[in-house]
């Protein structure tokens, strides 16, 4: 076998869903250790000393907390500073904003004694850690179906920013085809295509099964063709085709945009919690 | 008119193909565009009609060097072979000596960009170039020159050379540096190939200097042929035949007699078998690997098992049977050589009967080009989830600009990112006007010294996997840049993937993929391995 000097990474050994759902063992491991411990020194706590978020129990499970959210915001850092060639894999710090996020909101329940807040803040703070973290848990549940509806269902792979103009570029070469064809043709692609060479057309339906959405959407070519020449269904065949593609990346685009736009309603709030912690820590070292 | 208008033509595909090099430092004296009548006063080229001479004038130039220029040096790709006329070239190993200058045909000096400055200066890259100098060289090609170590070769008038590398798109495998003033024809590729399809006498002696000057070398490093006495393999040199193959081109077919043992110099061969009523691709051959051995050697088969067919442009040498089976009685080394490979061509095609998906891989590989990588971007597409992240990180290493884009071709769950795979016989080295894109002495990896780059597109065009782009600087040509035509244009320079070579961490893309889904296979074995993983 041929190897190159330079870099090779491999996967690991593990099977298709594993890979996926997964990654790794150790993160996994490393996870439900730190999660048993906390429980284990939350029973302990328990029977050993009283509950309350400003004493020392309570403030270790606050610090701790609040130490482990800076961390698990490195990774948003990390995506900032890909030039920095030096820095680990940009997956290490994925696994750690992951897990040491849900680390993080079963140490803040633990801060607050598994009760609901009493204050104005702590009532914001508890709100935005719960929604951080089960808007994280849906981001990563959309992150490993959209691919395989996208994967599955789609031959073509394309680059979201460059879809609408591949979607213009579509359009101008089934206009042309259209040009050269006879009148049903024409009426047909007046009637059913035209519009839809304007611009991405999301749908709903691409999220459940783009592959028989876009069966089903070209179907109506069927219709046609049995009354068309032989040369004009040479043509046809053509702009189905096109066609088909169009559809796959309008699929794409709504699908993309699922996998981009989830993100706003995680990051920013984020940044509104972290600024609120600040506030809860200078407002308890204050008083 | 008519004729002027051609006239013109011709002139200015000769600019085109020749500008960047009259200016050359060791160049005394270089010709215009040549005439017919020119053109035919040099016994080389007098046998041909002057229609022909005409289709092939821009093609060639003739250049009077100073002593002691290094015109190439070993690992250096070119699109020109010389044919001299008057004076002495030296070839020699660059390894044995000290080469007096940084060769010709591999770099060039470039006049800065920078319109403030009016000085010639070398760019950034030619002192980078001098301090690769001090460093050591990787030698890129099996030395394919029949030349002893530590001696060198010295061509006089009437002599080819640079023929052999540029013909099979191969590395120069030695350095060549003119010994006393040197008058030389040098002749562009698509002429130099044109010549040969014309000519049988020009074919005959191309492939005369082939057998002298390469073959012998080539039989000995073939690990065949190793431990078989050096007078055993000359004889052997004579003997073969050549054979150039086209594109598709069945050299034997499955069923028919077993009539030769087949060694590949340059190219892909497809392997096919019948298995379960279709033609299956079994396996592929490269350069230095041998088939027929399996028909030979096994008893009650006297029929080829397989259709080996040609995949692009490629050459054959044919070892005939009484000569394998004289050199297999002589040095049992070789019969124990063709059953080790008749093993593993037998394990190969066992276990592509078994795995006939492994087929459709080859057969994809083979027609995209996947043989030729050495390190292919490939990502899991059940796993990526577009988010670019390896394109904004491979923009942030390489001053903004992306060196690939995450489209490409689909097999099964992955992409084959169009980023440029570092080919076993990069294409795009060949015919670069200043050397620009080179290997960077780093395994295989191809890189553009932007410094050096011309903006030319021939490497961009010559990619078959559109994986180099040219990208506009926002800067303008010099007013003394060189070649002159450049003057006052915009600077245009040719980008493409160069494997993060400089840093330890790896590829960016790789680096700064935060699902793992993005993955550098370095042959079709390893790509297997990760389809494989993900079927389970």
């Amino acid at each position: 076998m041929k190897q190159t000097a330079i870099y090779q990474k491999k996967r690991v050994n593990h099977s298709k869903w594993f890979n996926k759902w997964i990654q790794s063992p150790k993160w996994l491991a490393g996870f439900g250790i730190a999660f048993l411990v906390a429980i284990l020194v939350y029973v302990a706590n328990i029977f050993v000393g009283e509950l309350h978020p400003a004493n020392a129990w309570g403030l270790s499970y606050g610090i701790g907390a609040a130490v482990l959210f800076v961390g698990v915001m490195i990774y948003s850092l990390r995506r900032r500073t890909m030039g920095i060639r030096a820095l680990p894999r940009s997956w290490i710090y994925l696994q750690f904003h992951v897990y040491g996020g849900a680390l993080f909101l079963m140490l803040m329940f633990m801060h607050a004694n598994f009760q609901l807040p009493n204050g104005i803040i702590t009532w914001w703070l508890w709100i935005l850690s719960i929604w951080i973290v089960v808007s994280g848990l849906i981001g990563i549940v959309i992150q490993k179906w959209i691919p395989t509806v996208l994967n599955t269902g789609l031959t073509t792979e394309v680059h979201y920013d460059r879809i609408p103009t591949l979607i213009e570029a579509s359009g101008v070469k089934a206009k042309k085809l259209v040009a050269m064809s006879g009148g049903l043709v024409r009426d047909f692609y007046a009637k059913h295509l035209e519009n839809t060479f304007l611009a991405p057309q999301p749908r709903l339906m691409y999220f459940l099964d783009a592959a028989s959405s876009i069966h089903k959407d070209t179907q109506k070519f069927d219709h046609v063709r049995p009354f068309l020449s032989d040369d004009e269904r040479l043509r046809f065949d053509e702009l189905k085709m096109i066609y088909r593609t169009k559809l796959e990346m309008d699929a794409h685009f709504t699908l993309q945009r699922a996998l981009r736009w989830w993100i706003f309603a995680h990051a920013p709030l984020s940044i509104l919690l972290i600024v609120l912690l600040i506030v809860h820590i200078l407002s308890f070292v204050y008083y | 008119m008519a004729i002027a208008d051609e006239t013109n033509t011709h002139q200015d595909l000769f600019e085109d193909r020749w500008s960047g090099y009259d200016k050359q430092s060791g160049i005394t004296q270089f010709s215009n565009h040549l005439s017919i009548k020119e053109l035919k006063q040099y016994p080389l080229l007098k046998e041909y009609d002057d229609d022909f001479l005409k289709s092939i004038s821009h093609d060639i130039s003739v250049a009077v060097w100073e002593k002691g220029v290094t015109l190439f040096e070993e690992g250096s790709y070119l699109d020109l072979a010389f044919f001299i006329l008057e004076g002495q070239v030296d070839i020699f190993l660059q390894k044995d000596r000290e080469v007096s200058a940084q060769p010709i045909f591999n770099q060039t000096f470039i006049k800065t960009t920078d319109p403030s400055s009016e000085q010639q200066a070398p760019a950034a890259g030619a002192s980078k170039a001098a301090s690769k100098a001090n460093q050591p060289i990787t030698y890129l090609t099996s030395m394919d020159f029949n030349l002893p170590k530590g001696e060198s070769m010295q061509l006089g008038a009437g002599e080819f050379f640079g023929e052999i590398g540029t013909l099979n798109g191969w590395p120069q495998s030695v350095t060549a540096q003119t010994s006393q003033r040197t008058r030389l024809i040098q002749i562009r590729l698509p002429a130099l190939r044109k010549m040969k399809q014309e000519s049988n006498a020009l074919k005959k002696r191309l492939d005369a200097l082939y057998r002298e000057r390469a073959l012998f070398s080539q039989l000995a490093t073939t690990p065949l042929f190793k431990g078989v006495d050096d007078h055993i393999l000359t004889q052997l040199a004579d003997r073969v035949e050549l054979i150039s193959c086209k594109p598709r081109q069945v050299v034997c077919k499955e069923g028919e007699p077993l009539d030769a043992l087949y060694l590949v110099r340059s190219g892909f061969f497809k392997v096919a078998q019948q298995i379960e009523n279709r033609e299956a691709t079994v396996s592929y051959l490269s350069k230095g690997m041998t088939f027929g051995e399996v028909e030979y050697l096994v008893d009650d088969i006297d029929n080829w098992q397989t259709t080996v067919s040609s995949v692009g442009f490629t050459e054959l040498v044919k070892i005939q049977l009484n000569d394998v089976a004289r050199i297999c009685k002589d040095y049992p080394t070789v019969p124990r050589q063709l059953w080790n490979s008749t093993v593993l061509k037998i394990k190969e095609a066992g276990f592509t009967r078994k795995n006939l998906e492994k087929s459709d891989l080859i057969e994809f590989s083979l027609s995209k080009g996947l043989v030729q990588g050495n390190s292919i971007l490939v990502i899991d597409l059940d796993v990526c989830t577009r988010c670019d992240d390896c394109m904004r990180g491979c923009a942030s290493t390489h001053g903004g600009r992306p060196r690939f884009i995450r489209e490409g071709e689909k097999y099964d769950n992955f992409l084959i990112a169009r980023s440029c795979y570092h080919c076993e016989d990069p294409v795009c080295l060949i015919g670069c006007p200043t050397g620009a894109i080179r290997r960077a002495n780093v395994g295989d990896v191809v890189e553009i010294d932007d410094n050096l780059c011309i903006g030319c597109e021939n490497c961009s065009r010559k990619c078959p996997y559109d994986a180099i782009v040219m990208h506009e600087t926002g800067e303008t040509w010099a007013s003394n840049a060189f070649p002159s035509y450049l003057q006052g244009k915009p600077r245009k320079v040719a980008s493409k993937c160069d494997l993060c070579h400089t840093s330890d961490a790896g590829p960016a893309c790789v680096n700064n993929c935060p699902h793992s889904c993005a993955f550098r296979v370095s042959s079709i074995d390893d790509f297997q391995q990760l389809l494989a993983i993900d079927k389970e």
